[in-house]
């Protein structure tokens, strides 16, 4: 049966490609080290497949649809926002996995939307190209990724409680998945960020060391008994992000944790956190 | 409720073409489709991406929109409408 290896928590900033130079060198080489870590260690992990929990921001899902979560189950691409040094391309999807976690979903109470064909926007590309594309040049191989869309920028959000359940649901049908695949996944998103409003360009150390310490601690519960108004208040908009580390975290039932950077950027309008999800 | 209507229009205006195009060529025969009162009408034309965001717009689709189609699509211009002094931005587009 296939099994979830390890995982992922990293932020998906575009800002790191709009404005490179923005904030001190030896920030932003913190920042490129991390993806370049987590790279490595996916190489190593020698996973075959990756599944990158991700979320649309008011781009691919306009107003005559907003699913709470979503995967894309057939042909992928992207991203549909194009940025300096991440161009738009084909994504090699395990179209197999991918249906099967939607169909398995369906009789246990999971009723994913599904993409048959499906861009992605920079959520999933960064993550995609920096760690997934990097870890096949450093290890040879190739490694699927399916994308996991979780309701986490756009209103009606889905819940920290549904998130979680969403990533055991994952969890369960990998392990049920008649293959040998090694699987690993990805919760992308900011920690602290206020996305177009007018505290944006702040970040919160405090909250986003406090998140962190949770993270590491694999206290799944203390995180999703964080209230939206609480999240809004102390992490801005882009914080309610945490949603797709909640789902990844539930999914990789990590046994441990492991902070590999965390750097407050301020000019890249959000605090960064790169850490690593070790399956027992 | 205006502020779903407010969110199609300006998701259209932040992703699609066509109705880029439209408004380009006429915003107020554009807006003109949609049930909207002079208020509504007045907040689009006049970018004011402060009273949209205090009708519940999304953030994002107020600077979408404001990339999109504002006049001098400056986001140091945006948040000073918004009452901010950041020199910061999550705008995609620099």
């Amino acid at each position: 049966m296939a099994k979830i290896i390890g995982g992922f928590l990293v932020p998906h900033d575009p800002i790191m490609f709009v404005s490179p130079d923005a904030p001190e060198k030896s920030v932003a080489d913190k920042a490129w080290a991390a993806f370049e870590t987590c790279a490595q260690s996916l190489a190593e992990m020698e996973a075959n497949t990756v599944i990158i929990v991700g979320n649309d921001h008011y781009m691919l899902f306009g107003t005559t649809c907003l699913p709470k979560y979503c995967i894309g189950t057939g042909h992928v691409e992207g991203p549909i926002d194009r940025l300096p040094g991440l161009n738009k391309g084909p994504v090699n999807n395990n179209e197999e996995l991918a249906n099967f976690i939607a169909t398995d979903g369906a009789e246990s109470g999971f009723d994913w939307a599904v993409a048959r064909s499906f861009t992605t926007d920079h959520a999933f590309s960064i993550p995609y190209q920096l760690i997934v594309k990097r870890a096949e040049v450093i290890s040879g191989r190739q490694i699927k990724a399916i994308p996991v869309y979780l309701g986490s920028a756009v209103d009606p959000f889905i819940s920290m409680k549904r998130s979680r359940e969403l990533g055991e649901q994952i969890a369960d049908a990998v392990s049920r998945f008649d293959s040998d695949e090694k699987v690993a996944v990805i919760g992308s998103g900011g920690i602290s960020h206020w996305v177009g409003v007018k505290e944006s360009g702040q970040v919160n150390p405090e909250f986003d060391q406090r998140i962190i310490e949770l993270c590491c601690k694999r206290d799944l519960d203390q995180l999703v008994a964080l209230s939206d108004e609480e999240i809004l208040e102390q992490g801005g908009n882009g914080a309610m992000e945490l949603r797709n580390f909640v789902c990844a975290m539930a999914a990789v039932e990590a046994s441990n944790v492991s902070l590999i950077e965390y750097q407050p950027v301020p000019e890249w309008v959000t605090g960064l956190g790169f850490m690593e999800l070790k399956a027992s | 409720m205006k502020r779903d209507v407010l969110e199609r229009i300006l998701w259209s205006l932040s992703v699609d073409r066509f109705s880029k195009e439209k408004f380009k060529e006429n915003p107020e025969k554009y807006l003109s489709r949609f049930p909207l009162d002079a208020d509504d009408v007045e907040m689009i034309l006049s970018f004011d991406v402060k009273k949209l965001q205090e009708v519940g717009v999304n953030s994002m689709l107020t600077m979408g929109y404001w990339i999109e189609m504002s006049p001098d699509r400056s986001m140091a211009t945006y948040n000073n409408k918004l009452g901010s002094t950041s020199g910061y931005s999550a705008s995609i587009k620099g």
